[in-house]
């Protein structure tokens, strides 16, 4: 980037494949682009890019047939002015607590997109991210930096760091391209963690003792025929040791299983994978070593990506937490050395904060499983797995359900306290509530009550399908404004 | 039901077609159009932009009502010479490549009246010749409206608009989906692309679309009269 003196060199080895997982993203995945000024018909064009309304999880509370609930991505309306759950609570009437205070899942039942031809590029009516091909996306994204954004792209294989006296990598050394200077150097360097790691030596904070998925085997699903439909919800199936994901992209579908080894042998968890998917698809595996770095930036060092950490990819925070730092770094840009360190402790406190509050979010998915059908869900429950802070908010949600100013205090929480209420009462939490909970707040739910069943009849008859849309904006596109 | 076929003199020479405007074909509260039409829109209707429903892909048109189906210019197409869009001109003609066709099942065709469309000699009518240079226009005019759009796209110059209208009767009106140029982005393009338009001829269809916006009070003051008209109709009817 030239702007204000700035430049960026991109250092990538032309060997290493990307791991190419993550396909799914978060909302904030729009608001990034955008600022990027990356096309959203390009990247509909060119990554395989599908549009995600949310997660369903099938089979994590009870593993009956009918067992799953919605962890959709948009809030529960008239969030801002009321709580929604002690009036679900009360009179849900055996309405699911997703319907109860949103469209979304209703939509993602139909198959919907979630906005039309007509709506502008990154704009909702329904909010959305994408499921995407990583491995598309990732030279998408090099090519714009490098051709709008004048970031400079050297594909070479890094051989030495060079280090000041004060442990500050100077540089580093290449085989093809010689010695590349810098004076902030951002590791992203994947899973060997070559800077952070190995050169400045932060050890690793590993949590596979409260997620247990170390595992995942990774395959691509062909549709029977091109006009197959396609759900925009991400679909998590619960397993034996783990869970299967499900994302379909518009030429073909990501299928994958992340399980615990420790649970389950690599044969039977492909046996189980070939179950799912119906027939023998062949599986990459990829192993998942839970945890972070102790900390994210250190001396002119900072970790981003798989360097900085990885969980297994229940609710797709991987690439929200590169945005997230990406932003912070970005926002953040030390002016000079001096003052490097000062800002080098903030990022790592929040950054810290973020893992914390993602480690505790994905292990709330087990450990409301009411299963005890095998010793995976089993150990799940086992209080000496669950972090204090998740075993602090249980308590307290027993009796004060989440809501957005109790306990979310961060500027940018990474999963707001809505997630929170649509996995808890997804999966039948209980918490209390008295009549005294409802009253002064009747007139605001019966109106956000109206306004929902509104909305979920005027989208069902607006909204086209999901798979119509998408090949649509491959045809014509979408409209800037 | 629609038969539409090439037109030729031979089987066609006794074919007349009725071109008055009627409620049947021009209730419509927007219709698109071409620049080239700009200067006589102008003076009449509200000239804005719009996506087609199907493709999300900008188009001009210009706006003749409030309410869906509403026209509140047909009556000055019946009876004064008001100028009435090409789209809605050309009646039941298609284009069929550089040749005219037309529906044979549109009930405005027919032997008996209208307008005839060839003479006695064979040879094209008024009516069929000015059929014939709408076409004309229409075909080029539809390609030149899409450049002027995409250029207008390119500089972030459209901007959508929400046309709203409080009635005397206490009723509103929002109109949603429009668009217009956004004239702060104008007022601060780089002297090379504001010669750049004008030289295309694209700023003076810039100033007709924003002077076009003041149409929309005198259409209102239109609306505003027959409702209290229909108002006045009901009291009257009740007392």
């Amino acid at each position: 980037m030239k702007a204000g003196g700035l430049s960026i060199t991109l250092v990538e080895s032309p060997d290493i494949k990307i791991i190419g997982v993550g396909e799914g993203t978060w909302p904030t995945m729009r608001q990034s682009l955008e600022r990027m000024g990356v096309s959203e018909t390009d990247l509909f064009k060119h990554c395989d890019a599908a549009f995600k309304q949310g997660g369903k999880f099938a089979g994590w509370t009870t593993g009956a047939p009918d067992d799953s609930y919605y962890h959709p991505l948009m809030l529960p309306n008239g969030f801002a002015q009321v709580n929604l759950v002690p009036h679900w609570l009360r009179r849900s009437n055996g309405q699911s607590f997703c319907d109860f205070v949103t469209a979304q899942g209703r939509i993602c039942d139909d198959g919907l997109a979630p906005k039309l031809i007509t709506t502008p590029e990154y704009k909702p009516v329904a909010n959305y991210s994408y499921h995407l091909d990583a491995g598309k996306f990732a030279p998408f994204l090099a090519q714009h930096c490098t051709q709008k954004l004048g970031v400079r792209h050297v594909l070479a294989d890094i051989t030495q760091v060079n280090q000041t006296e004060s442990g500050d990598i100077r540089s580093v050394l290449t085989k093809q391209s010689g010695e590349v200077p810098g004076d902030l150097f951002i590791d992203c360097s994947g899973f060997s963690a070559l800077l952070i790691g190995k050169t400045l030596g932060v050890g690793f904070k590993d949590c596979g003792d409260v997620l247990f998925c170390d595992t995942a085997l990774a395959s691509q699903v062909p549709y029977n025929t091109p006009d197959d439909p396609m759900p925009s919800q991400t679909i998590a199936t619960a397993q034996d040791a783990g869970w299967i994901w499900d994302i379909c992209l518009p030429t073909r579908r990501g299928v994958g299983y992340v399980y615990s080894s420790r649970h389950t042998s690599e044969d039977a968890a492909r046996q189980t994978l070939r179950k799912y998917i119906g027939s023998d698809v062949p599986a990459r595996k990829i192993p998942i070593r839970s945890g972070h770095r102790e900390i994210f930036w250190k001396n002119n060092c900072v970790a981003a990506g798989l360097a900085g950490g990885f969980l297994e990819p229940l609710e797709s925070s991987s690439i929200v937490l590169v945005e997230l730092s990406a932003k912070l770094l970005a926002e953040q840009l030390p002016a000079n050395r001096d003052i490097m360190d000062i800002i080098a402790k903030r990022f790592n406190d929040v950054t810290m904060y973020r893992w914390g509050r993602i480690i505790d979010f994905l292990k709330l998915h087990y450990v409301l499983t009411r299963r005890t059908d095998s010793a995976f869900w089993r150990d799940n429950v086992d209080p000496a797995t669950i972090p204090d802070r998740l075993k602090e908010l249980l308590a307290l949600w027993k009796f004060h359900p989440p809501w957005f100013f109790d306990e979310f205090d961060r500027l940018e929480e990474v999963f707001p306290a809505a997630s929170y209420q649509y996995v808890l009462y997804g999966m039948g939490f209980e918490s209390e509530s008295g009549p005294e909970d409802v009253l002064d707040t009747e007139l605001q739910a019966t109106r956000a009550r109206q306004e929902i069943e509104r909305q979920t009849a005027e989208l069902r008859s607006r909204l086209p399908t999901n798979r119509d849309l998408l090949n649509k904006i491959r045809e014509y596109g979408l409209q800037p404004v | 039901m629609t038969q539409i076929v090439p037109l030729n003199k031979e089987t066609y020479r006794h074919l007349k077609v009725d071109s008055r405007a009627a409620a049947a074909f021009d209730s419509r509260r927007f219709v698109q159009v071409i620049v080239k039409e700009f200067p006589l829109l102008l003076v009449h209707y509200p000239i804005l932009f719009s996506k087609d429903p199907q493709t999300g892909q900008f188009f001009c048109g210009a706006m003749l009502g409030f309410d869906e189906n509403e026209n509140l210019f047909l009556e000055d197409w019946q009876k004064r010479d008001f100028y009435r869009p090409l789209y809605l001109q050309r009646g039941p003609f298609y284009g069929n490549g550089p040749e005219l066709a037309i529906d044979l099942d549109d009930p405005r065709v027919g032997a008996d009246s209208g307008k005839p469309l060839f003479n006695e000699q064979g040879a094209p009518t008024r009516y069929l010749q000015s059929i014939i240079w709408a076409f004309q226009d229409l075909t080029a005019g539809t390609e030149m409206t899409k450049l002027f759009i995409a250029r207008m796209l390119e500089l972030k110059l459209i901007e959508p608009v929400d046309v709203e209208v409080e009635f005397d009767d206490g009723s509103m009106r929002r109109c949603v989906g429009l668009y217009t140029i956004d004239q702060d982005v104008l007022s601060r393009l780089p002297d090379t692309v504001v010669v750049e338009l004008f030289r295309r001829g694209y700023m003076r269809l810039i100033d007709y679309m924003i002077a076009s916006l003041k149409q929309v009070p005198v259409m209102a003051r239109k609306k505003n009269l027959r409702l209290l008209k229909e108002t006045e109709g009901l009291a009257s009817a009740v007392g």
